[in-house]
């Protein structure tokens, strides 16, 4: 990476606007898959009855899939595991439900403060997460998400109804729009598209590059002068929004806040469906999203209760033979079949582990 | 004094589950730097056998029978799985236990159920337990003149308390101590140790060492089954029991500083005390744990008894 996106970028962690298009870049670099994305995902309560499922199916994925997605650029991009992602879709669910309830049926107000209780949260678990990395990073997510779920149910029950979930909350609307149906539908759809674009710009500027180098070697980035923990941070916190924006469409969608939202085993499926797709891809984590939610929904009237253990072992077997997940399958297909693969842009070259008879070593693809 | 007194022995009996579960996870972490996501699931598969033996056939069976069969299913996890992602990135690690997890969880739902199972206590750990002090007169009905007891001279009167859950705290501090010995004052033991340290040197030197840590994995799984023989009669057989502990094992091996053992023990006293300590008040009670942690982790980040660069 050259030295002025470097001075760019240490001096602010926004991404550099204006010199190269700003936001409006990406639709010129990734025109053919910003299209065939939005296209897909609008198109979807259209083809998703075809495959058995329902209109509501399609709109749970889609606000999934904007969960998955800034679940992607902090384990795929900045290669930090969260198991606390339930608090901030919990966190911002609950918020969106107090608004309803006892504020204002209005939905952009309720979007306003469930994104402000989001950045609140983001920043606290944030400051106390981010001191660790690898495994401690893992569970003090975990610990903090639970620590939340437990205040919910016990201190800040007479506000949250405690194990009921809130219920009884006003029926959201966009001054006098309801929103039901394909109304809601739509306008996640809307939001997954922005945050695609949003999280394919981000990958693509000196932003992303750095929580790329973050993965890497935190400890090399260091020494060269950059102020990693506030890219860390960044992500973080962009991370979280993007769970925020969720929590906040699934309470509009449906106006009931459920304790599971801030349960670990929410954090747990937005790990099955990254890691699923394939961690690090954008669009993988969404397409896992698709599969786990089609699975809960309609392949469990067809194989009943066991559902869950199926989904159990298709992970086990994923993260153990096929670590890029469904996107790396499809890459192998495709290579099998005798087509070449895009260059993926990369900051180092490509190493493997190569069985050599002195043992394993790194060596260049 | 008498309260204290009982509340001590409630913290001490809520430590004791934590303290036989984070002793094996932080053994197995402390050896073969995997953070085992699956040792509550070890945890459910105890408890599960442990149920239908003491059912079917004696508790007295399953007190033998338990703990060998989880050691072999440690001993066969290591080398069935954990063995493939050692050189795979910590997050793979974790992956692939907790995705073990939901497996054994949704194995235990599909065969036994989700209802509790109720797990009868054998004959000899039934009934309470009578502590008195000087003085004291124990009324003379038979439930409690055949119960044991026990004179402690700073009783006023006479207490009664569960004599499982003593029951419980002495097997643990059994166990704990059985596993220090293990450690520090066997062959075996010194090779672990060394192995924690240096592997590869270990190795070197010519000693299976993999064979030692296959042994480790199926020690943290028998310590699980232990927990499993006698937490489950308290704590109730249901697959979700397994994610219910993990958590708060996780919170104790953090406090208590990852791979250290002692720490593990001192910290589930901690937290057993401090949930007992604030059983009036619910509301606090949900939340101590966690604040204890945040308030360790500040000021120590290594945790209680951490040493530096242990996995960083």
């Amino acid at each position: 990476m050259s030295t002025t996106s470097d001075d760019r970028s240490a001096g602010g962690i926004a991404a550099p606007a204006g010199d190269r298009g700003g936001i409006l870049e990406v639709f010129k670099r990734e025109p053919v898959a910003l299209a065939a994305f939005t296209i897909v995902i609008f198109s979807m309560p259209l083809w998703i009855p075809v495959l058995g499922g329902y209109e509501g199916l399609a709109t749970l994925i889609v606000i999934w899939g904007i969960f998955v997605l800034g679940f992607d650029i902090l384990l795929g991009f900045t290669g930090y595991l969260s198991f606390g992602h339930a608090a901030f879709f919990g966190g911002a669910a609950y918020v969106t439900g107090f608004m309803y309830r006892d504020v204002s049926d209005n939905v952009i107000v309720a979007f306003v403060a469930s994104q402000v209780g989001t950045l609140i949260l983001a920043v606290v678990i944030g400051l106390l997460a981010m001191r660790r990395t690898g495994i401690y990073f893992s569970i003090l997510t975990l610990a903090f998400a639970e620590m939340l779920f437990a205040a919910a149910l016990s201190i800040f029950a007479p506000l949250t109804g405690g194990y009921d979930g809130m219920t009884r909350l006003q029926e959201p609307n966009l001054f006098g729009v309801k929103m039901d149906g394909l109304t809601i539908f739509y306008i996640a759809a809307a939001m997954l598209a922005i945050g695609y674009a949003m999280a394919l710009r981000l990958r693509n500027s000196p932003f992303g590059v750095m929580l790329r180098a973050i993965k890497e070697n935190p400890m090399r980035l260091e020494y060269t002068g950059i102020n990693v923990w506030r890219y860390k941070m960044a992500a973080f916190i962009i991370s979280a929004h993007y769970a925020g924006v969720a929590g906040f469409l699934m309470v509009t969608y449906e106006p009931y806040v459920a304790t599971k939202f801030l349960h670990w085993s929410t954090s747990g499926e937005v790990v099955i469906m990254s890691v699923i797709g394939g961690v690090g891809t954008l669009v993988g984590p969404i397409i896992g999203a698709g599969f786990v939610l089609y699975f809960q929904n309609v392949v469990q009237a067809v194989i009943g209760e066991q559902w869950r253990l199926i989904l159990g072992l298709v992970f086990v077997f994923v993260v153990a033979f096929l670590p890029g997940g469904f996107v790396d399958l499809a890459r192998m297909v495709w290579k099998a079949t005798g087509n070449r693969l895009r260059a993926r842009r990369h900051n180092v070259p490509d190493m493997e582990l190569t069985e050599t008879k002195y043992g394993t070593e790194e060596r260049l693809r | 004094m008498n309260d204290l007194f009982l509340t001590v022995l409630a913290g001490l009996q809520i430590g004791a589950i934590y303290a036989m579960l984070a002793l094996g996870l932080t053994l197995i972490f402390g050896t073969l730097g995997v953070v085992n996501f699956a040792h509550g699931a070890l945890y459910v598969i105890a408890i599960y056998a442990a149920v239908q033996v003491a059912i079917n056939v004696d508790f007295t069976v399953a007190l033998i029978v338990v703990p060998l069969f989880l050691f072999v299913v440690g001993v066969v996890f290591e080398r069935g799985v954990i063995r493939f992602f050692y050189d795979r990135p910590h997050t793979d690690q974790i992956l692939v236990t907790f995705g073990l997890a939901i497996v054994v969880e949704e194995v235990a739902k599909w065969l036994f159920g989700a209802n509790n199972i109720p797990f009868p206590r054998p004959d000899w750990g039934d009934g309470v337990i009578i502590f008195y002090g000087p003085g004291a007169v124990i009324p003379p009905v038979p439930v409690f003149q055949e119960a044991p007891q026990l004179w402690l001279p700073f009783i006023d009167g006479f207490v009664t308390f569960d004599y499982w859950r003593i029951i419980l705290i002495g097997v643990t501090i059994v166990a704990v101590s059985v596993l220090f010995y293990l450690l520090q004052f066997t062959r075996f033991g010194l090779i672990v140790r060394a192995g924690m340290r240096d592997s590869d040197m270990v190795q070197f030197l010519g000693i299976n060492i993999a064979r030692r840590f296959a042994m480790v994995v199926g020690l943290g799984a028998a310590i699980a089954g232990v927990a499993g023989l006698f937490g489950g009669p308290i704590l109730g057989v249901t697959p979700d029991q397994g994610m219910k502990l993990l958590v708060p094992s996780f919170l104790v091996v953090v406090i208590g500083g990852m791979g250290s053992l002692a720490g593990a023990v001192l910290a589930a006293v901690i937290i057993g005390l401090s949930l007992a300590f604030t059983a009036d008040n619910p509301d606090i009670q949900a939340v101590i744990i966690y604040l204890i942690a945040v308030v360790v982790l500040l000021f120590r980040p290594r945790g209680l008894l951490g040493r530096k660069g242990v996995f960083e």
